[in-house]
């Protein structure tokens, strides 16, 4: 077989194998602009995925927000979703630093118990956590929801890995500067350390965006609820609505998640390469 | 020796490290722990939510219970089967797209943004999607098989279908992002093993076989513990999608734990399969590391 034939080949290969992985997602999007009549009419024809401008209109989208608070739960993930965030990446650096670089009693033990609860199953034991959330009061408000996701074993561990290559010296320098431990951290080690904070936010943020299960379990309250449980909702309620509304809401939740991509694309890169490769 | 063993501690620096620790320890020991141990409490007695108070010590009641209960055996099938389809399927075609886009060619960006593509959708909006598309009447799946002229399918609504079908979109969505840690793996590869073996005369198989394969074992590994685990905690894809049915096909551990554990609020029996299904994971994460090292 000569090379350009061999390549042909390979190019017609890996682009129907593309294909397979686009053409959904085409038809996600495409279909959020029809009419269902339009919809079903093209569906066995190319016009499925490629669109044609006269049959494109807005209204699923007019009469999905008329229907649903659509943007109000997309509001509460983004709250939920920045405090995990935030405060999940102070206390696990924090941990992440104590153990990488100050002297204590128990430190090995507590690094034993971090390493052994990594292996933990989370959410195999998701049925006695709601059973504590539930005793300490916590079933339906936001801290039952998101206090017990704020500490990430396996970042705690990330950042110990990463503060142990932290050099010394720039420890040394910060304590003739009459910096304490809490300055040197947040002066010093914090802004010098910003990429790896922005790579293990983003997998967090991305996380706690599309968490289903757990906020199924915590919250009734639906002016609570965050857009995952909420897509369910309208899901569930499709004897009411049309195909183009569902498309619709699903598209609108996955637009913020593609500027994320686009936007961290070589933190979210790095961190799946973090994560392999320890 | 002696004077290295004994290690002299500054009192601010020890005060720091446990004020640094607390909040992320104090967290997780209520709940991470304190869950742990509460299952293992309540999976010796016949607690019941609603009746809190008529809680029994009944030994391991639960434990036999589990032995004969029809539906639980069915779930752990069901999810067995998932995990034994899923884990090859799924790094399979990581691990192939990986190896394509590792080759440099014209077009290389699109074709790396088009497989990664469905990782960045959600579980549910893929459930959703896929219901809709895979509606055995009206479904474009359908629809392109009749204009094949093909036969349609009942896809999530079979008993014999259901399961390979989660199988089929869990790999789908799920490949993409493990196609970027099998990219990140066979990048560092040193070059150089691969001129070496040219000039020896492999072939692109003994290359393959001889170089890539080595050179991957840390990032497979890693990706076949994490994949076994996660597949075994399937649940978001049945519950949006099938509701566990036909017939309890689709049902996954998880599922069960959540419908009878939560929602019919069987706390002590349901406490019992937690602790043992928490074991049965550990314990294979555990061996999973033992004989993949051994390898």
């Amino acid at each position: 077989m000569n090379t350009k034939l061999k390549r042909l080949l390979f190019y017609l290969l890996i682009t129907l194998l593309s294909l397979l992985f686009i053409l959904p997602l085409c038809w996600m999007i495409l279909s959020s602009f029809k009419i269902d009549e339009t919809i079903y009419k093209d569906l066995g024809t190319v016009y499925a995925f490629i669109p044609r401008f006269k049959d494109l209109t807005i209204r699923s989208y007019q009469e999905l927000l008329n229907l649903y608070h659509i943007f109000k739960n997309m509001f509460n993930s983004l709250i939920y979703a920045s405090i995990t965030v935030v405060i999940g990446l102070i206390i696990n650096s924090l941990a992440g630093y104590a153990l990488a670089k100050f002297k204590f009693p128990f430190k090995n033990l507590i690094l034993i118990f971090i390493i052994a609860l990594m292996i933990v199953p989370i959410e195999a034991t998701i049925l006695p956590l709601y059973l504590v959330v539930n005793q300490l009061k916590l079933i339906n408000t936001i801290y039952g929801l998101l206090l017990p996701f704020l500490t990430n074993v396996m970042n705690i561990f990330l950042f110990r890995q990463y503060f142990l290559a932290f050099p010394n010296e720039l420890a040394e320098a910060a304590k003739i500067d009459g910096l304490g431990h809490f300055g040197l951290f947040f002066k010093i080690v914090f802004p010098v350390s910003r990429p790896i904070y922005v790579t293990i936010g983003i997998i967090t943020f991305l996380a706690s965006w599309n968490d289903f299960l757990w906020p199924v379990m915590a919250l009734s309250n639906s002016d609570l609820m965050p857009i995952q449980v909420a897509l369910n909702a309208i899901f569930s309620d499709r004897y009411n609505i049309f195909t183009s509304h569902i498309m619709a809401a699903l598209t609108l939740v996955t637009i913020p998640i593609i500027i994320i991509y686009i936007l961290f694309q070589k933190h979210i890169i790095e961190g799946a390469a973090r994560s392999g490769i320890k | 020796m002696k004077k290295t063993s004994k290690v002299k501690y500054r009192t601010d620096e020890v005060m720091t490290a446990y004020l640094f620790l607390l909040p992320a320890l104090l967290l997780a020991l209520i709940f991470i722990v304190v869950p742990i141990i509460l299952a293992f409490i309540y999976g010796f007695t016949d607690y019941y939510l609603l009746k809190p108070d008529e809680r029994t010590f009944i030994g391991l009641d639960n434990f036999i219970r589990m032995l004969s209960d029809d539906l639980l055996i069915q779930t752990f099938k069901n999810t067995v089967y998932f995990v034994v389809l899923v884990v090859p399927i799924q790094l399979g075609m990581a691990l192939g797209l990986a190896l394509i886009i590792n080759k440099k060619f014209r077009g290389n960006t699109y074709y790396r943004v088009a497989y990664f593509a469905p990782a960045v959708l959600s579980l549910v909006v893929i459930s959703i999607l896929w219901s809709v598309l895979l509606n055995p009447s009206s479904g474009l799946i359908n629809q392109l098989l009749s204009s094949l002229g093909l036969p349609k399918q009942p896809f999530l609504t079979s008993t014999s279908q259901a399961m390979p079908t989660l199988v089929l979109i869990s790999a789908w969505s799920g490949c993409g992002y493990q196609m970027l840690i099998f990219l990140a793996g066979l990048k560092n590869i040193q070059p150089n093993l691969y001129e070496a073996a040219e000039i020896d005369g492999a072939n692109t198989w003994q290359k393959f076989k001889h170089i890539t394969i080595p050179g991957l074992r840390a990032v497979s590994m890693f990706l076949i513990i994490t994949t076994t685990i996660q597949a075994f905690k399937l649940i978001v894809q049945p519950m949006v999608m099938t509701g566990g049915g036909p017939d309890y096909k689709t049902m996954t551990l998880l599922q069960y734990i959540y419908e009878y554990g939560f929602r019919h609020r069987n706390t002590g029996y349901v406490s019992a399969i937690t602790l043992v299904f928490t074991i049965f994971l550990v314990v294979v994460s555990i061996v999973f590391k033992k004989v993949l090292k051994e390898e």
